[in-house]
């Protein structure tokens, strides 16, 4: 406990202390107020929601199952935001108490709450007024709703002019220095946190608590508790042994037409519980061929796992490379560096969804497409292939794509860690008589490992999340994880599964940047 | 002797200049042949692929522009992506000053907050985000889009911003310190000024992806089509013709909407590589 030093502002409050105390309970009793206000709102508004009441007016008659008043409260208002204005009420009645202490930190406090209810209330308003700027013209403007935050923000603001003024003359003592930079601090990371509760933590925790329900997309009814059964189906993965299908004359395995061998199915049993499997890969031991059936409740959810991952592992490989190789060759100083550098920023800035209708116009199945006739005047192929249609292709048709747009945007940021090395190391080394390869591979390489790392890091978590490519090539013929989520959830209507995908998603992208991480000792700070 | 190492640098010169061709040639083949598809009619589409359109047309931007849908979705675009960086600017750098230059505690754990908002893919908050723009009834107009797309410009602003200001040397603030200005002043009258050419760079990469962004712009302005944006009306567009697909009006379209960018970038190309590279090489 330090002693504060007597300052002006006590000398200040001593000549008018009337005025002071008065002030005092003004503030206090506006924010006991506001406080209860805050917590009432809540209460009456969870209490006058639709859908709670429906579930607490619930016709116990009714043949279908009660919905579950929890799951209502979760879907309508989420765990965060009454547990956010919970809190507000109660800093407030806090505030409220603590203003008569008249102690210089909390006018502090008071006084950047009065800013926050300000800008909060325009907010409001502004919200209400472009609501009622596009809606339908018939419907009646909500007038009140633009007013009276209008009102409201006028009066707050009142309250923070006034503080500033009479700061001085109402609190007393000195804040530490520290308090004060924790203030200013939290203070300027409220927008931040604001904007990422309402866009990021309050969608996310609702596909969280969705994953748990059958709810249907933009649907009206009331949705139902299922537990993990979604999960259950989206994980049902299962891998069991299969033998070749034997052809007794031949006393040998039947082959199809391109000479693959065909396997057994799995269990009539399993088929009917709704496996499918999905590869078969042939096992190296056992007196008849044998394969491992790798089988799923659903199939295209694996499917799509398995694309994810075979897209994202080849095409940030193939960046990486092309990328180190097009940094190290416009590192060296040449006339027209500066040009080369916006040349290779083009790929990047034309829109995905416009680069990928200009790769489905240049990959066209006839000669009509320039690839399959730059290909055969290299007499690379001799006759033109159907890139988007035949389905062996279309992967390494979309990873041609992606590679394209983002090879050159990975070698700009190698380019950049390049540039960070110092050129006597290079002059140390030619003395040594290291050959360019000698020093690309003992030099240029370990330097540029750190940025390597964070480029790898930021590439894979894109290419896992790949959705705009396959969305235009290929609809629905080839999905990734996030195209076969959008499909249930848009074109499916099944908000609930889709959910579940999602959550999946995130936590397989989350596992692999905790790996990756780990693996290069990527400092984030 | 010498003419040997002559004739070997000549070499290597022509060489390197090869790769650099080849290079250039890789990075923009696809727009040039947008940019010449554009040009040739719709019969040339079905034969053999020339490089060079055989009988040059202006026929498909005319089409083009006479539909306002092009002109629409550009100036729906450019009011989306300003409004976004902007808004974005303006929080993320509070946010980067906070995190960059004050101590308090809780600061690792906000970074690392920051740095997951980047991880999840937009696919997964779709349908919350629908719930979100539903009920604060802005679905169908760009505030929609404005309000979502912070979703991925903020955390990059935030975490290039807050690396910007981590390498201003302590001395400029200390000056103000011993001046008695508080915390806030010395952002905006010392530290802002000084990042201002960062705030230019975080600014358009911030602008050129929301300028790309398509899932939230598909889903939330899908009933209102005066209200799409580029990547929108591009993938949407099914030309006068509706029997076949309209390829050289859609590359003529194509050209349209992305001229205005690449002129964006080629002018900025200085500032939006540095900003690029500051988040990947300071990581």
């Amino acid at each position: 406990m330090t002693f504060t030093p007597i300052t002006q502002y006590d000398q200040a409050a001593d000549s008018d202390p009337a005025n002071g105390r008065i002030a005092a309970y003004v503030l206090s009793s506006i924010f006991l107020f506001l406080g209860l206000a805050a917590i009432s709102l809540l209460v009456f508004n969870v209490t006058s929601n639709a859908v709670i009441r429906a579930v607490l007016d619930w016709d116990t008659a009714s043949p279908d199952p009660a919905p579950s008043l929890i799951l209502a409260f979760l879907s309508e208002f989420g765990i965060i935001l009454p547990v956010l204005i919970l809190g507000a009420g109660v800093a407030f009645i806090w505030l409220g108490f603590r203003v008569r202490g008249r102690h210089i930190t909390t006018g502090r406090w008071v006084h950047i709450a009065a800013m926050w209810l300000t800008i909060g209330s325009v907010g409001l308003a502004f919200l209400n007024a472009v609501q009622g700027l596009s809606a339908k013209p018939d419907t009646p403007v909500n007038i009140g709703g633009i007013v009276f935050p209008l009102i409201a923000a006028g009066g707050f603001a009142m309250i923070y002019i006034w503080l500033n003024r009479s700061m001085g003359r109402i609190f007393r003592g000195q804040e530490d220095y520290m308090a004060r930079e924790t203030r200013v601090a939290w203070n300027m990371l409220i927008p931040t946190l604001a904007v990422f509760i309402i866009v990021a933590a309050r969608p996310l925790e609702q596909t969280f608590i969705r994953s748990l329900t059958d709810k249907r997309f933009a649907g009206q009814s009331i949705p139902q508790f299922v537990g993990l059964e979604n999960y259950q189906s989206l994980l049902g993965i299962r891998l069991d042994t299969v033998t070749c299908r034997w052809d007794e004359e031949a006393s040998a395995c039947v082959t199809r037409n391109d000479g693959s061998i065909r396997w057994e199915s799995i269990d009539r049993g399993l088929l009917e519980e709704g496996y499918r499997t999905v590869w078969t890969i042939q096992l190296p031991f056992g007196e008849r061929a044998q394969a491992l059936a790798i089988s799923s409740l659903d199939d295209d959810f694996l499917q799509g796992i398995g694309t994810t991952l075979v897209f994202a592992a080849i095409s940030v490989t193939l960046e990486l490379l092309i990328a180190l190789f097009m940094a190290v060759t416009v590192n060296s100083e040449f006339a027209g560096r500066g040009l080369m550098r916006a040349v290779m920023l083009i790929p990047w800035a034309i829109p995905t969804v416009i680069s990928a209708r200009l790769w489905e116009l240049m990959l066209k199945d006839t000669t009509a497409g320039i690839i399959n006739r730059v290909l055969m005047d290299m007499h690379i192929i001799d006759v033109s292939k159907a890139w988007l249609s035949d389905v062996t292709l279309q992967l390494p048709a979309a990873i041609m794509v992606d590679v394209w747009k983002t090879a050159p945007f990975m070698a700009l940021l190698l380019l950049a860690g390049l540039q960070t090395i110092p050129k006597d190391l290079y002059e140390a080394a030619s003395v040594d008589g290291a050959s360019r390869i000698r020093q690309f591979f003992s030099v240029t390489l370990p330097l540029l490992r750190p940025t390597i790392g964070v480029a790898l890091v930021f590439r894979t978590l894109d290419a896992l999340r790949v959705f705009d490519l396959f969305n235009v090539l290929f609809g629905r013929q080839q999905l990734t994880m996030a195209t076969y989520d959008y499909e249930t959830l848009v074109n499916n209507q099944r908000d609930g599964y889709a959910s579940a995908v999602s959550m999946i998603i995130f936590l397989l992208i989350a596992v692999f940047a905790l790996i990756y991480v780990r693996l290069l000792n990527v400092e984030t700070e | 002797m010498m003419n040997q190492r002559r004739i070997n640098d000549i070499l290597r010169r022509v060489l390197f200049y090869f790769l650099v061709f080849v290079i250039a040639v890789y990075a923009l083949f696809p727009f040039y042949w947008a940019f010449s598809t554009s040009f040739k009619t719709e019969n040339e589409m079905f034969r053999r692929a020339t490089y060079l359109p055989q009988e040059p047309t202006l026929k498909n931007y005319e089409y083009v522009l006479r539909d306002n849908t092009f002109l629409v979705a550009l100036r729906n675009s450019a009011f989306v992506a300003g409004a976004t960086s902007v808004l974005s600017l303006m929080i993320g750098s509070f946010a980067a000053y906070a995190l960059g230059r004050l101590r308090f505690r809780g600061r690792t754990a906000l970074l690392y907050i920051v740095l997951s908002m980047t991880m999840f893919p937009a696919i997964s908050i779709l349908s919350g985000l629908y719930s979100i723009v539903r009920e604060l009834g802005v679905f169908g107009t760009p505030f929609a889009l404005i309000l979502t797309y912070p979703v991925f410009t903020l955390p990059f602003t935030v975490w290039v911003l807050t690396s910007f200001f981590k390498g201003l040397p302590a001395e400029i603030e200390q000056a103000a310190i011993v001046d008695g200005a508080t915390p806030f002043q010395r952002f905006r009258l010392v530290l802002l000024p000084l990042i201002a050419p960062a705030l230019v760079t975080t600014g358009l990469l911030a602008f050129v992806s929301s300028w790309n962004e398509y899932l939230f712009a598909l889903n939330f302005t899908i009933t209102n089509p005066e209200y799409q944006t580029v990547p929108v009306a591009i993938a949407q567009f099914s030309g006068i013709d509706a029997l076949q697909e309209p390829i050289a009006e859609i590359m003529a379209a194509a050209m349209v909407v992305t001229i205005p960018l690449v002129l964006l970038v080629l002018i900025f190309q200085k500032r939006i590589v540095a900003g690029l590279t500051a988040g990947a090489v300071k990581g």
